[in-house]
């Protein structure tokens, strides 16, 4: 049965994102920019959704 | 094993339903999305406390203000001399000294090495530590000899009716 690994791809970019967020989120912390702190922390948590999203779009393909 | 009629009511690749335990442990392509999504959700939970000191840091609830602490009359400290005083509790022993006629620096003065009171040279127009000689400097409290490596804890002080109050403690900076 041929497989579609689109999904598998899509889900990897959103856990690179995760990485790179995250990274992102502790540096701006002690680097004491707060709002940046912030904002790199909701993006987080948005991606969360999406990941869930798009495992649900893609878990038949 | 005569009754078994080898017919599998539903097809049985899947986690729940494998009697066979054909392919149990391998990581298919659906179970490896499920573990991203997983993973997603934990970097989400992870990022929340980071989210919640950062917000704590923007709504200044890290900076506290003590009630205002009476230090000493203006006349009685001339210029380039120092007092010292508790602040903020009872245990928090703090130095002011006047640099000018409206400068006024302070400092929680246990010393960053080993809490010895570090006090203030005026011929030398430097703050001493008496126990292993280290050396702050009078304007920033950040050390310039000996062993100290941290600044000292700086208060914020307030020059009201003839008299200088101490009003806060700054936030560490490295």
């Amino acid at each position: 049965m041929k497989r579609s690994y689109i999904g598998v791809l899509l889900l990897s970019a959103v856990l690179f994102l995760n990485i790179i967020f995250t990274q992102y989120m502790v540096h701006q912390y002690f680097y004491e920019n707060y709002v940046n702190t912030l904002i790199f922390c909701g993006l987080n948590i948005v991606m969360f959704p999406i990941a869930f999203f798009l495992y649900k779009k893609t878990k038949k393909a | 094993m005569k009754e078994r009629n080898n017919k599998i009511p539903f097809p049985e690749d899947n986690y729940t339903h494998n009697i066979n335990r054909d392919n149990e442990r391998k990581l298919d392509r659906r179970g490896f999305m499920k573990t991203l999504v997983g993973a997603a959700g934990v970097f989400a939970v992870s990022s929340l406390p980071w989210g919640a000191v950062a917000a704590k840091e923007l709504m200044g609830l890290g900076e506290k203000e003590y009630p205002h602490k009476k230090i000493a009359d203006l006349n009685n400290l001339p210029i380039g001399d120092a007092v010292e005083f508790k602040f903020p509790g009872e245990h928090d022993d703090a130095i002011l000294i006047r640099l000018g006629e409206e400068k006024f620096v302070a400092y929680q003065n246990a010393c960053t090495h080993l809490r010895c009171p570090v006090f203030w040279v005026k011929e030398q127009g430097e703050m001493v530590c008496p126990c292993h000689h280290g050396k702050f400097d009078v304007e920033t409290g950040a050390p310039t000899a000996g062993p100290p490596r941290r600044p000292l804890p700086e208060i914020q002080v307030e020059v009201n009716q003839g008299a200088v109050y101490a009003v806060r403690v700054k936030r560490y900076e490295a």
